[in-house]
């Protein structure tokens, strides 16, 4: 497995509870059955794309440190 | 085979299933059709259209937006007038005041108040009071509610849409809310925890292809010596003869 679809699993399952989340803090309604698949969707499809990119990113500057680090004990 | 992805987002995954079952199994108060009651022939504050609804005293028109919901304690009982004045040349049959709770487009919660005997009427109201106290403790937020006139025949006669933002009952201590923090915060660790998967992801690029160590570390066989132990024993070969019997 890659960092990125670490975080891209990570980014969905973050995007679904969030829009739930802020239905529960008040500022999402999901009384409605239309509104609110669209909602889900949004949010797993923004935050697997966003958790995909920043796992990426996360993944380069770990192997940068990782190699950094071996090169010094060498 | 489960991956170490799936093993770790299995659990969240369960969660979030979880809270969504206990929600839609704790929300649903069972359709109360509590003990009839007789029509009042007063009508105060009834709107243009012959009919209106007021929740504690104010009309539920003024709430028709989720930006303008009622700001309402889940634990506390709501008390809901249902008024009609249709005129006297035009009387309604009003059998049923409703009111409906609806999530994810579904009806969580139904109250009804009967009227014993429904005759025909100009004007009158029914009074609902309403306690969603199995759902205090369990979620809060913004819910849209319905309240409804019914005919006789089970007929809608007039209904309206208004919000209400249900508070917990001590700020944000609600099962729900809670248990998507905890996902929240362990989705984000696991988040700031995917760079660590880029060497273990390097580390299974970088291993040969699996083949077995010993046939990779072995000569290869020549075609004689292939030959020679697959060789079934004869007698040729020096071993000891089987007994041979009849010549004595």
């Amino acid at each position: 497995m890659s960092a990125g679809s670490h975080g891209a699993g990570c980014g969905v399952v973050l995007g679904i509870v969030l829009v739930i989340f802020l239905q529960q803090v008040g500022y999402l309604d999901l009384s409605d059955l239309a509104p609110t698949v669209e909602y889900l969707v949004i949010g797993a499809v923004a935050g697997g794309v966003l958790g995909a990119l920043i796992g990426w990113a996360l993944g380069r500057s770990y192997l940068a440190r990782h190699a950094a680090d071996e090169a010094s004990r060498q | 085979m489960h991956s170490p992805r799936t093993r770790r987002v299995e659990p969240a995954l369960a969660f979030a299933a979880l809270a969504i079952v206990a929600l839609l199994l704790n929300i649903p108060a069972p359709a109360h059709a509590s003990s009839p009651v007789a029509a009042v022939s007063t009508q105060p504050g009834v709107s243009s259209s012959g009919y209106s609804v007021t929740w504690n005293g104010v009309d539920v028109a003024t709430a028709g937006s989720a930006s303008s919901a009622f700001s309402v304690d889940l634990s506390q009982t709501a008390s809901l007038w249902y008024n009609w004045s249709t005129g006297v040349a035009n009387p309604v049959d009003i059998s049923d005041a409703r009111l409906q709770m609806f999530y994810l487009g579904f009806a969580v919660s139904t109250r009804d108040q009967v009227l014993t005997n429904p005759t025909a009427q100009p004007s009158g109201s029914i009074s609902l009071s309403w306690t969603p106290v199995s759902v205090a403790y369990l979620l809060e937020g913004v819910y849209r509610l319905t309240a409804s006139f019914l005919a006789p025949n089970g007929t809608t006669m007039w209904s309206e849409n208004f919000y209400i933002r249900g508070t917990a009952p001590l700020g944000v201590a609600a099962v729900l809310p809670i248990v998507l923090l905890v996902i929240i915060v362990y989705e984000v660790y696991g988040l700031a925890r995917s760079g660590r998967y880029a060497a273990l992801g390097r580390k299974v690029g970088e291993s040969p292809p699996a083949t077995p160590p010993s046939t990779s570390t072995a000569p290869p066989p020549s075609t004689s010596e292939a030959a020679e132990p697959s060789a079934p024993p004869t007698d040729s070969a020096g071993g000891p003869a089987p007994p041979t019997g009849g010549g004595s």
